[in-house]
């Protein structure tokens, strides 16, 4: 989930507000493949790949496209943030319009199985999703750093300018990123739903963590963005040995403030901005 | 700006206002009703329940040849959305009341809900009839708050009499209890009197007691405490679906034996089935102010068929009776006038029609506090993929089952 985030961010400077409601739309789509063609969602997940990488770049070639890009960088920040705050309240709301609030699930087999290593218990849903998330992560790593499109995707990140100097079309490039940011997070979703109801608003329980992974793990890296969601974890269940039930989210904020405080550009991150 | 834009920014800007203007006015004799209810966010399933219960009722009413005290007016609807807090659900509220001249409001399911909304009707005077169970609704003094369902406090005591009976009988007394859920209102209300005095009384030990703000990031660590603490009862009030979910699949996954005792009406919607499956639903039951009874098998029928819901709970059908006890407090007022039908309200004693019929006991009076006097709440029991009532047995659809 976070990866997408990352790249939108990495290579567009996009905070993209509407990541989550992807994802939502992405679990809408497994759960149909699911129920209409009886795909298995492991598989309906990354069916999912293909459908939202076009969709984002449609998204980015008619709507973000025209606030990002030339022009005065400062008037370009409102503008996406109220591009990408207003998407995702379409989003959310013609989806409980047309599919209505009511939750769905897909009943799967091994949401509610658990791999026995030796005293510990690891539900195998999250354990597929978990190993899912990986090769995808690995892949988008393996992209950018080993390919050329992947080299150029990076180079327009860097310096767009210097990029285009270099023949590298920076348009291009930021719809192929949001495409790709887009398709990561909807794969995210299929895996989620495995083990989690979907509804329209699903999205809410997960964006402000979605944030906080990407910038704890440095604002537009990759391998932070990863790290960042398995410290997430991490703190989340490790919070529950010393505070209540209640503060479970609080860890993982202290740990945020921690970081930014120590290490204002994150776990990975380069100084972005320098004056 | 360039031209799409501008669309967009148009479409944005245009959205909220087609909300803002009201359907077409309605005939001049009309009485409006006002249902606020979250019909957007994660609660805007249980809205939409409530407003299926409203319709029906209103068009029962309406093709019956509406309120004869008022020359055969219509009923008409006028829903606001209460969405996901309790801030939306009073601007919702204001926004409803103020518009128009609204004769009674019903709303708004969540109790934190609910305890905004009424300091907007009570503050307008507009009398409103409420499902909510946390007691504090009814605690303030209002004079305009009707709370037809028993209060949290009772439905506890209810509650774990009625488990620690069963669990006798079956020769399992209960020895530990866990309370696991949300800190919403009618949950925390729920809790309290069991911590505080209930369980002490019994001398059952509370062996684990985890509440949550929803949303909950994973219930792995709360259920792993349930399966080593092997209570003789969970009681169980996570009111968010999701977080339901989740906690309920770990159940299933670390085979936690422990019996569920919920508490409200969002245990038992149909999108349950479906998603955790009716083996792991089996014998789970929670304790409600409203499911269909005995008796009331031609209602629910006439419910699935309208609206190809798998059954009939709590929320339509309490909303159903709240619209019905409208009309009937109209009748008796003989007036459309907000201040004549509380005053009517306050003195209703119902024993017959619609409104009686869909509560137990079968009686609609209510004390000077606003609670209708005798509310009593239901069990209801999943068995084979539906809730049925199994508690009191007079009125039970099924008989109760306990864990084996």
């Amino acid at each position: 989930m976070s990866i997408g985030l990352a790249l939108i961010f990495g290579v567009m400077r996009v905070v993209n507000f509407a990541q989550g409601d992807f994802m939502m739309l992405g679990m809408y789509l497994t759960y149909f493949y699911a129920v209409a063609g009886a795909v298995d969602p492991l598989l309906g997940a990354l069916l999912t790949l293909p459908p939202f990488f076009a969709l984002g770049w449609l998204v980015h070639r008619g709507v973000l496209a025209r606030v990002t890009g030339g022009g005065d960088p400062g008037r370009q920040h409102d503008a996406q943030l109220i591009v990408t705050l207003g998407l995702s309240l379409v989003i959310t709301n013609a989806t409980t319009m047309i599919l209505t609030p009511t939750p769905r699930g897909i009943p799967t087999a091994y949401a509610t199985q658990a791999f026995v290593v030796g005293p510990v218990l690891l539900n195998q849903a999250r354990s597929y999703a978990f190993a899912m998330a990986l090769v995808l992560a690995a892949a988008v790593y393996v992209f950018l750093t080993r390919t050329d499109v992947g080299k150029a995707l990076r180079a327009a990140a860097d310096d767009p300018e210097a990029a285009a100097y270099q023949g590298i079309d920076v348009r291009a490039m930021h719809g192929l990123a949001f495409g790709a940011g887009i398709a990561l997070v909807a794969a995210a979703g299929g895996l989620l739903a495995t083990y989690y109801p979907i509804e329209p608003t699903v999205a809410g329980n997960f964006i402000v963590l979605m944030f906080v992974a990407v910038v704890l793990g440095g604002l537009g890296s990759i391998p932070g963005a990863f790290v960042g969601g398995l410290v997430i974890g991490l703190v989340q269940s490790l919070t529950l040995l010393i505070l209540p039930f209640q503060l479970q989210n609080t860890g993982v904020f202290i740990a945020f403030l921690l970081v930014l405080y120590l290490r204002p550009q994150g776990l990975f991150g380069r100084r972005l901005r320098t004056v | 700006m360039p031209p799409l834009a501008r669309v967009l920014a148009l479409v944005l800007v245009a959205l909220p206002l087609t909300t803002a203007f009201p359907p077409p006015a309605p005939a001049a004799e009309d009485v409006k009703i006002a249902l606020v209810a979250p019909l957007s966010g994660r609660w805007a399933r249980q809205g939409q329940l409530k407003k299926m219960g409203a319709e029906m009722a209103i068009e029962e009413i309406n093709s019956q040849g509406g309120i004869k005290a008022l020359g055969g007016a219509k009923i008409v609807l006028r829903e606001a959305d209460a969405g996901d807090s309790v801030e939306k659900a009073v601007s919702a509220a204001q926004r409803v009341l103020t518009r128009e001249k609204i004769s009674a409001g019903i709303g708004s399911w969540l109790s934190s809900f609910t305890l905004g909304v009424t300091e907007v009707a009570e503050r307008l005077q507009v009398p409103w009839l409420s499902l909510s169970y946390a007691d504090s609704i009814t605690e303030r003094g209002f004079k305009y708050t009707f709370q037809t369902s028993p209060v949290s406090s009772l439905q506890a005591e209810q509650a774990l009499e009625l488990v620690s009976e069963l669990a006798k009988k079956n020769n399992r007394p209960i020895k530990k209890a866990a309370i696991v859920g949300d800190n919403t209102a009618a949950s925390m209300f729920f809790y309290k009197p069991l911590r505080e005095k209930l369980l002490a009384a019994k001398g059952i030990e509370l062996v684990v007691d985890d509440v949550w703000t929803p949303p909950l990031a994973d219930a792995t660590s709360i259920v792993q405490k349930l399966r080593s603490a092997q209570a003789d009862i969970v009681f169980y009030g996570a009111t968010n679906f999701p977080d339901s979910i989740q906690v309920l699949q770990k159940v299933k996954e670390f085979s936690v034996k422990s019996p569920i005792q919920g508490v409200g009406a969002w245990l038992v919607t149909p999108e349950y089935v479906k998603t955790v499956g009716k083996e792991t639903l089996d014998n789970i039951q929670t304790v409600v102010a409203a499911h269909p009874m005995k008796g009331q098998e031609a209602l629910v029928k006439k419910f699935v068929q309208r609206t190809g819901e798998p059954f009939m709970t709590q929320d339509p059908l309490c909303t159903y009776a709240h619209v019905w006890l409208i009309k009937e407090a109209i009748e008796q007022a003989k007036s459309a006038d907000p201040k004549a039908i509380r005053d009517a309200l306050a003195k209703i004693d119902l024993t017959s029609g619609p409104a009686a019929t869909s509560l137990y006991p079968n009686r609609i009076k209510f004390d000077e506090r606003g609670r209708r006097v005798g509310a009593t709440p239901l069990i209801v029991q999943w068995q084979g993929g539906e809730p049925f009532t199994v508690v009191p047995t007079e009125v039970a659809t099924r008989p109760i089952t306990w864990h084996k």
